[in-house]
């Protein structure tokens, strides 16, 4: 029997107190759940950076199964920078695509990527973001949720108050990636210089990490792909909420998405 | 916008049917040679003048229970009679009275002591539950409330009636509930007549209700009288209780996590009295003893306070005043706070016209509202949020013979939604930002009639007529199917945005075979016009109320129900089948990765949708002797349908539970020792499980096909409880109670999540979360 431990996001912490309290346990169950047939995973990415861009196309596994996603080879696939342009990938690993040279993406522009597997050809739209915000800097904190000795990492950035932003957060502690994906809009904080703490309880930040983190402007529909996946990781003591995919941009039912944004990182070692 | 077309449309509709319940009434009534006389009074308690709720009067051989207020009126020819009056747990009253005139005749019974009533006369036990048309109600017995074991100690009405058949509890020891498959917003909780919005503390795990406190609970799964409206699929009727008129009496008790106390007494002897308890928790006491330093510095209680006074001006005239008020409080040292709770207040005046008009008229207040404060530097903000209800009703019965009984009235109640707004210093990251207040007016007006057609058939019909106003000022949009803005018109204050108008027939029959069976049949509609949009699957305090709009159409609800009702044993066991069929339209979800939170759009985030319920419910009862209780089961099947959804096929809802068996056992073993026990099973929750994993951004991802498409492991438990009352002491009198949640220990399933292994890299695995093992208990009761 273990304590619950669960995602530190706000409106779930108080109950967590509640189930602390109360002696809640968890157990790794045998379940009989049923697999669907293989479904596409296309992961594709242009950035405003000059440099090459990557595509993955994978196909999901059965839940019992290890995580080794077969590769999808021999796809064609093609972007339209919405300005008579047009480029094409080549897959330089089995299931990786690479766009190269590739003088970055232009700001307010909407690309569109066609990908044709076999005889399906799946299509996805996003718009590179009008302004790319910068990461003003990055700093940390005392954990205020669990072991006080742990470290919070916190985004600091101006938000323009002008445009709707969406923002995305990838955290790194000594370069390996957390679990935890971070999103952000400006519907709060529209022209605020926020500081946005990134309550995670995956990796345990301790006093001289490198902790390092990528902040990506992204599109409403980004946006909301992310959103919705980080809201399926909020398996509080209410239950979270229904679980569903989050809303990809391709059609033909492909699973994954394409995001035309902007990044910016910043590095720092806890103190 | 006002759809007035509507209004004209609709209006013959209902003048024929106002044309036909007045000729229904009008052959109905047999005109009489004989001259008849109306006996009439109030029923209550000898010993503390609470009135008594639902007594039976019986006038030779024609009889009639009290009303909400103890009052009953019978008539009959001139002549001598006895009337006779009974009540479970009281001895009866017998008296003889000449009509001659109209009599005044008000009655006080003696409660026994628990070990007579074995020997209870088999012919005062009544049959109400044969005769009566009404169908799908469930009294619950305080007495037996206050010995059925739950959890912590903390007896709750709310939990003791998800052990009925047609409810279920939201989840393991939450007092939310689902009645017949409706939604836990489908519910109309009253409290002394005020809407309570938020029956629970601590996310669920009590409820706002302090037994000490109530009288009477009344839950009404269908058929529902047509006095009641505004909820699709049950009302939940609590009164307080009045307070005692003869003596001071102090009560109390020590629980584990809660503590109480009651106090009540006469104003003026006979004439008024008043009664406050109160409660408050300290589980807070339990996290200062955790090492964590956050947590030590925690706040987490709720206490409530419920009060209540009445005065007899006369015998025709009572004023009475309830009030309750309840908070929750949590926080985490310097970091984040939170409160919520529920206000209510109610003023009544019953006048009794005469022998055979009674007239209520209530102005009611009811507030609900939460706040949330962040103290972290540079992310500090105060949310708050509120719903203010103001109300009246008049209420009239009328008891025009006693194959008649007509109740008619009018209510208009007034919303007033604050959905949010947020506030923040100069440093923080918050803007500040308030969304739009919204007003609102649902008035209704209803008419029913109760009438023993015959000896063996009797019928309660007729129908409430309820409108929705939505008021302006504000700016109200309308929205396609991808959550644009198509129209965005700004209204006055006072002006009228949407209007909506519902006639909602209601019928139930009953025919009685012999004077142990019966059948009975109902049909009822039912609207509503205040909807939560909740995006978790438990109650929460920052449920988001919503009213009709240009965008939400009123829910509906239509029942047919019918039922076999048995007694055994000159009414010592009563058995009822009933079988029920629910359609439900304008249901309402919200989209996936909705933006509920401080949304002025929030409209834009919603589907609608249609649902349906069926089942059949059995249920055994013994109400008398040393061991009583009941035995209940539910086979059902509860269902929604939304186009976004599962291809637009239905799927199975949340609160769908196949199976569903409860049954509660009181002993009264000794003059000092009484035990209980329940044990409940049910089929697992549906559940979305996954059907396969990906990876996006190198993070293991799940798929899902369809909604709802799995089931949890099935659920059951047994608790035990044991009272034992001290010794009798002229002064005072103390009891024990001791309890054990969860006998054996069963695991239940509260939630079933999917993740990462740590043991086991590069693997997926499914993990149940249960909250609650075996859970001891003891509480200290007093009364002096």
């Amino acid at each position: 029997m273990s304590m619950k431990s669960v995602k530190l996001k706000y409106g779930y912490i108080v109950a967590a107190i509640i189930v602390l309290t109360i002696a809640s346990c968890q157990k790794v169950i045998d379940l009989k759940l049923n697999n669907a047939p293989a479904q596409i995973v296309i992961e594709a990415n242009i950035t405003d950076q000059e440099g090459p861009q990557y595509v993955t196309i994978t196909k999901s596994v059965p839940f019992t199964a290890t995580d080794n996603f077969p590769t999808v080879t021999g796809a064609v696939i093609t972007l339209n920078d919405g300005a008579g342009r047009q480029f094409h990938f080549n897959e330089v690993h089995p299931g990786l695509y690479i766009l190269y040279p590739f003088q970055g993406g232009v700001y307010g522009r909407t690309y569109t990527l066609t990908v044709k597997i076999g005889d399906t050809t799946y299509t996805a739209q996003s718009t590179m973001p009008t302004v790319s915000v910068p990461l003003d800097s990055i700093t940390d904190k005392p954990n205020v949720f669990g072991k006080s000795s742990l470290r919070t990492i916190a985004v600091n950035y101006q938000d323009p108050p002008d445009i709707a932003n969406q923002y995305l957060f990838v955290l790194f502690v000594n370069s390996i990636e957390v679990g935890t994906i971070f999103t952000n809009d400006d519907s709060f904080t529209n022209g605020r210089y926020v500081k946005e703490d990134l309550f995670q309880t995956d990796i345990d930040i301790h006093p001289g990490d490198t902790a390092s983190v990528n902040m990506a402007c992204i599109d409403r529909n980004i946006y909301q792909y992310w959103y919705t996946l980080s809201q399926q990781q909020t398996n509080g003591p209410d239950g979270g909420v229904t679980p569903s995919n989050p809303p990809s941009n391709f059609n033909n039912n492909a699973l994954g998405y394409f995001s035309a944004h902007t990044i910016t990182g910043k590095s720092i070692i806890v103190y | 916008m006002l759809s007035t077309d509507k209004l004209f449309t609709y209006r013959p509709q209902y003048l024929n049917i106002a044309i036909l319940l007045a000729f229904c009434l009008l052959i109905s009534i047999p005109a009489s040679a004989q001259k008849k006389f109306t006996v009439s009074g109030n029923v209550k308690d000898a010993a503390t003048g609470e009135i008594l709720i639902g007594a039976t009067i019986t006038l030779n051989k024609t009889s009639t229970s009290s009303n909400n207020y103890g009052f009953y009126s019978l008539t009959a020819p001139e002549g001598n009679y006895i009337l006779t009056v009974t009540y479970v747990g009281y001895a009866p009253a017998v008296y003889t009275v000449a009509l001659t005139e109209n009599k005044v005749v008000d009655v006080a019974l003696n409660p026994k002591a628990e070990l007579q009533q074995v020997v209870i006369n088999a012919h005062t036990r009544n049959n109400d539950n044969i005769v009566s048309p009404q169908m799908g109600v469930e009294k619950l017995d305080m007495s037996q409330i206050n010995n059925v074991p739950v959890l912590l100690g903390e007896k709750d009405i709310l939990k003791t009636l998800s052990l009925l058949p047609g409810v279920k509890a939201a989840s393991e020891g939450n007092t939310g509930f689902y009645v017949r498959g409706g939604a836990s917003d489908q519910n109309l909780i009253l409290l002394d007549e005020a809407t309570v919005y938020n029956a629970s503390h601590l996310f669920g795990f009590f409820s706002t209700f302090n037994s000490d406190a109530i009288k009477d609970v009344s839950l009404y799964k269908g058929g529902m009288p047509s006095q009641y409206g505004g909820r699709l699929s049950s009302v939940l009727d609590i009164k307080m209780d009045e307070g005692n008129n003869q003596n001071y009496v102090v009560q109390g008790g020590l629980g584990l996590i809660s503590s109480r106390i009651k106090v009540e007494g006469p104003i003026v002897k006979d004439k008024g009295s008043f009664m406050i308890s109160a409660r408050r928790t300290y589980l807070d006491l339990f996290l200062k003893a955790s090492s964590d330093s956050t947590v030590k510095g925690s706040q987490l209680y709720f206490y409530d306070i419920n009060a209540k006074a009445n005065y007899h001006f006369d015998d025709k005239n009572v004023l009475y005043l309830s009030g309750y008020f309840g908070k929750d409080v949590l926080g985490l040292k310097n970091t984040f706070g939170t409160n919520w709770g529920n206000s209510t207040g109610t003023l009544r005046f019953n006048h009794i016209f005469n022998g055979k008009l009674f007239s209520n008229t209530s102005l009611i207040y009811s507030n609900y509202n939460y706040d949330i404060q962040s103290y972290l530097p540079g992310n500090n903000f105060n949310a708050v949020s509120q719903i203010t209800d103001l109300d009246f009703k008049e209420d009239l019965q009328y008891f025009i013979s006693n194959n008649h009984t007509i109740k008619f009235g009018i209510d208009a109640l007034h919303h007033n939604l604050a959905p949010g707004s947020i506030t923040a210093d100069g440093n923080s990251s918050f803007n500040d930002k308030t969304i739009e207040r919204r007003y609102g007016l649902e008035t209704a007006a209803y008419i029913s009639d109760e009438w023993h057609a015959t000896d063996k058939l009797s019928l309660l019909y007729g129908f409430r007529l309820s409108d929705m106003f939505l008021f302006g000022p504000g700016t109200f949009s309308t929205y396609d199917a991808a959550g644009n803005t198509i129209t965005s018109n700004t209204y006055n204050s006072g002006q009228i945005v949407k209007s909506y108008f519902n006639l909602e027939p209601r019928f139930s029959a009953s025919y009685s075979l012999t004077s142990e069976t019966s059948i009975k049949a109902s049909y009822n509609r039912n609207t509503q016009n205040i909807h939560i949009i909740s995006n978790s699957t438990s109650s929460t305090p920052t449920d988001l109320y919503v009213m009709s709009s240009n965008n939400i159409k009123p829910e509906i609800a239509d029942q047919f129900s019918t039922g076999y009702f048995r007694n055994f044993n000159d009414n010592m066991f009563e058995f009822s089948t009933e079988v029920y069929y629910k359609w439900l339209q304008n249901q309402i979800d919200y989209k996936n990765g909705a933006q509920l939170i401080l949304n002025q759009d929030v409209e834009s985030q919603l589907v609608y949708g249609t649902g349906r319920a069926y089942g059949i419910e059995f249920f055994l009862k013994k109400k008398y002797g040393k061991f009583n209780g009941w035995l209940g089961y539910t086979l059902s099947r509860t269902e929604r349908k939304f186009a976004a959804i599962n291809n637009g096929d239905y799927y199975p809802a949340t609160q769908d539970r196949t199976n569903d068996i409860s049954a509660v056992g009181i002993y009264q073993f000794s003059k000092r020792w009484s035990f209980s026990s329940t044990f409940v099973y049910g089929t697992g929750n549906p559940v979305t499980y996954p059907n396969g994993k990906y990876e996006i951004n190198e993070l293991t991802t799940f798929y899902y096909s369809q909604r709802n498409a799995n089931r949890e492991p099935a659920n059951n438990r047994l608790d035990l409880g044991a009272t034992l009352e001290g010794k009798p002491h002229k002064k005072y009198h103390s009891s024990w109670t001791f309890g054990i949640y969860n006998v054996y220990d069963h695991r239940n399933p509260y939630a079933i999540t999917f993740r990462d292994s740590k043991t086991n890299p590069g693997t997926t695995e499914a993990v149940e979360t249960s909250l609650f093992g075996r859970i001891p208990s003891v509480t200290w009761n007093f009364k002096f």
